[in-house]
């Protein structure tokens, strides 16, 4: 499976999901620490990729999304944006009305 | 001395997108330190008016700016905080 299938196999997957660095408890990043801190404050569960373990999808995604920083979110495989974007939909309200139909574990 | 990195970015977002307002922000000293800034590049934030934005969602709008800045992602900038309005929006 090369890294395109391995990324849209993931999206697939994963209705929310976030490619970070580091984990949520552990960001290792601090735009990725305030994306998680939006995410959270949602309430929604989402999926999460750490990129620093997948040099392969890091490198791949880039390319896939047209987008050459992290993080990157994706809700229903769409990509959303990374942490300006995703800061500011929270703060206007779009992100928990984009995220208020996810019901079921991400 | 070799023309900075500040310099560079304007450079090619003027050129690309003829702004009518453009602010760029170096906020390197704000992670030195942080693993990001190990390799040299820098933090930047760059706030743009123009009407190249028109029409187009925020995805593209950032998308726009690194495609512009594509070349300096590799060699001096680590990280792009970004806000692309159109002269509307302002």
């Amino acid at each position: 499976m090369d890294v395109n299938d391995r990324i849209r196999q993931q999206l697939d997957e994963h209705s929310v999901l976030l490619y970070m660095k580091g984990t949520p408890d552990f960001p290792q990043c601090g735009f990725s620490g305030q994306t998680v801190a939006a995410l959270k404050a949602v309430g929604k569960p989402f999926a999460y990729v750490n990129i620093f373990e997948d040099p392969e999808v890091r490198e791949g995604l880039k390319a896939y999304s047209n987008w050459p920083t992290f993080p990157q979110l994706y809700v229903n495989g769409e990509l959303v944006g990374g942490c300006d974007i995703v800061v500011e939909m929270y703060h206007s309200g779009e992100l928990q009305e984009l995220l208020a139909p996810v019901e079921h574990p991400a | 001395m070799s023309e900075s990195r500040e310099s560079k970015i304007r450079a090619r977002l003027e050129a690309r997108f003829t702004p009518v307002e453009l602010q760029i922000r170096d906020q390197s000293h704000m992670h030195a330190g942080h693993a990001g800034a190990a390799d040299g590049r820098g933090h930047f934030a760059v706030t743009i008016v123009s009407s190249e934005f028109a029409g187009t969602n925020r995805v593209q709008r950032h998308q726009m700016v690194y495609d512009a800045l594509r070349a300096l992602l590799e060699s001096d900038i680590h990280a792009l905080r970004i806000k692309a309005l159109t002269p509307d929006e302002r």
